[in-house]
């Protein structure tokens, strides 16, 4: 890419009490660009997004926002970053309106038409005037992404913010955030432990174990899949042992589950059904297996050691 | 200059928009009331003079001040912790210390306004049930007798440095520990246990005593031109003024050191 990072983690490091729970991690998320932080509980996720706004040391590495160092140059480092981390805890014997003027007041030039702005954003105008305390967690997640957006940050952090919304909910927010990529340019940077909400969510995801960043890669979109490339297929037929051998090894054909299962392109699966038809096979179905985040997730971590 | 009366401000609000504030207030107020109701019905023919009841309710106010500002001061700090606010209020663009500071001011102006509080309206209430005397024959004090205004405003002045020499000390305990129940316990304790501390001290016959904290908590013994709290080792008021604030040096130097760099987990 041509642009230059939002942000750059360089090789950061964090270790507590001799205990390495952060292994040298080293990314970067581009102006406009959706990235996944993806990894089980445990696995570092929360401590990594402590170290990049500014709440945990680092105990090697670094990481620079907008060429700046949150060591070094933490005030403008993190006047680029909005954030919320674990769960959003806000002030609860204050109204979601008088939380979002405190933090408003503490940056620069944010107006009360800019509140009122992010207010409607999040879509909290009926209950904005109400206490924290009596707000569902649904609705202090919004208003942790509001707080997180007042200030137009160039990087928006947020830590499995998904936590407590529902369906309809996680959806709002998937469409918010693309949005805000989009329109804005801004960085959004979201944690999660759920492999499909990230998939649907990201432009690319890294995948974190035990401290180790061991895959980044760009998230497959189903209308970004080439005709050309193969896919693996299940064929739904009758005897699929005799129908192997009908295949004759075309397209890779094997027995998956009891099942037969071929890797061809969408040319390879019209012909494979043509021969088993004309050998006097009933095909009942022909069902493409996506691969799934969660596929290629367990293809990367398989084999590593668990616990 | 303007942007860090902001932070203030904004302490400010968390300070005011609590109900428990308000309580504090109620009974900055209330006892006064109280207590004079109490005095015309229980002695009606011998009513003390104005000041000398000021200068009783004062002293029971006095405490109250002290343990109210505590409180606010242990909470200032673990109070963000404990509601996990913390996170969210040092990802700003502000260097720890301003946020420190913005809320040790927003404390001690908590105490002052309690302070003015008691002082008015102990002298309003104390007027309104008893009349306005001059020259109060009945005070215990010889200044209090000639000179009531300037002896109450010393007396209120000497409790509110007391006061914010132990707030100070919960305020680093508060940034120290991120604890508030171990804070106000502590600071609570050396509140309400300073005085027997102290004697226990000089029973020890060491002179160590004099640069200790909890002697220089009572300075209004230096009204009417005494030798101070500790009668078998005479002081001046600035030996005192300087211990304390020797004491408020290092309180203020922990509280910095340990909220400045830390982790927050
Ligand atoms: N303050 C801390 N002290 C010691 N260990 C910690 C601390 N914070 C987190 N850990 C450990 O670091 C690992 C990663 O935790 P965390 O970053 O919270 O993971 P995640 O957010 O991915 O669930 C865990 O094993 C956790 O026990
Ligand atoms: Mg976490």
């Amino acid at each position: 890419m041509t642009q230059s990072p939002v942000v750059r983690l360089q090789d950061v490091t964090k270790k507590i009490g001799g205990r390495t729970i952060i292994d040298r991690i080293s990314l970067e998320v581009y102006p406009g660009e959706v990235f996944g932080f993806l990894g089980p509980n445990g696995s570092g996720k929360t401590t990594t997004i402590r170290m990049m706004v500014g709440l945990m040391s680092i105990t090697s590495g670094d990481i620079l926002i907008g060429g700046h160092s949150i060591r070094k140059e933490f005030p403008q480092a993190i006047r680029q970053v909005g954030a919320i981390v674990e769960n959003p805890e806000l002030y609860r014997y204050l109204t979601g309106y008088q939380n979002l003027v405190h933090f408003a007041r503490m940056a620069p030039g944010i107006s009360r038409s800019r509140i009122d702005e992010v207010v409607r954003l999040v879509g909290m105008e009926s209950r904005i005037h109400d206490k924290v305390k009596r707000y569902s967690l649904g609705m202090r997640q919004r208003l942790g992404v509001a707080q997180a957006v007042l200030h137009r940050p160039r990087l928006l952090v947020l830590d499995e913010p998904t936590n407590g919304l529902d369906p309809a909910g996680i959806r709002e927010l998937r469409d918010y955030l693309r949005k805000l990529a989009r329109e804005e340019g801004t960085a959004v940077f979201v944690s999660s432990h759920l492999l499909s909400e990230m998939e649907l969510m990201c432009d690319r995801v890294a995948i974190l174990q035990k401290g180790r960043v061991v895959d980044i890669r760009a998230v497959r979109r189903d209308s970004e899949s080439s005709e050309a490339a193969p896919d693996d297929v299940w064929f739904d037929v009758e005897r699929p042992e005799e129908a192997l051998r009908v295949l004759d090894g075309l397209g890779k054909g094997r027995i998956e589950d009891g099942r037969l299962a071929v890797t061809a392109d969408r040319k390879t699966v019209a012909e494979i059904n043509r021969k088993l038809v004309e050998a006097g096979f009933s095909v009942y179905g022909i069902r493409v297996k996506t691969k799934t985040l969660e596929d290629q997730f367990l293809e990367v971590t398989r084999g590593e050691s668990v616990g | 200059m303007a942007d860090f009366l902001r932070l203030l401000q904004n302490e400010n609000m968390k300070i005011y928009r609590r109900v428990g504030t308000w309580v504090m207030y109620a009974f900055i107020i209330g006892i006064p009331l109280v207590m004079s109701l109490a005095i015309i019905s229980v002695t009606p023919e011998d009513p003390p003079s104005n000041w000398l009841f000021m200068f009783i309710a004062s002293n029971i106010l006095a405490s109250l001040i002290a343990i109210f500002t505590v409180v606010k001061a242990a909470d200032a700090v673990a109070g963000e912790f404990s509601q996990g606010t913390i996170k969210l209020l040092l990802i700003r663009p502000w260097r720890r210390s301003s946020i420190l500071l913005s809320k040790f001011l927003a404390m001690l102006l908590f105490g002052l306004a309690l302070t003015a509080a008691a002082f008015t309206v102990t002298l309003v209430v104390g007027t309104a049930f008893f009349g306005y005397t001059a020259s109060p024959e009945d005070m215990f004090s010889e200044m209090g007798r000639k000179n009531p205004w300037g002896y109450m405003l010393l007396w209120y002045l000497y409790q509110f440095i007391s006061a914010v020499a132990v707030a100070s000390f919960a305020f680093m305990m508060s940034a120290a520990f991120r604890s508030g129940g171990l804070t106000i316990g502590l600071s609570i304790f050396i509140l309400l246990a300073g005085g027997l501390i102290t004697n226990l001290l000089s029973l020890l016959d060491k002179p160590i005593v004099k640069y200790t904290l909890f002697p220089h908590l009572q300075l209004t013994s230096y009204l009417d031109g005494g030798p101070g709290p500790l009668p078998q080792y005479p002081m001046t008021l600035g030996f005192s003024l300087a211990v304390l604030g020797v004491h408020f040096a290092v309180f203020v130097a922990v509280a910095w050191l340990a909220f400045g760099r830390r982790d927050v987990a």
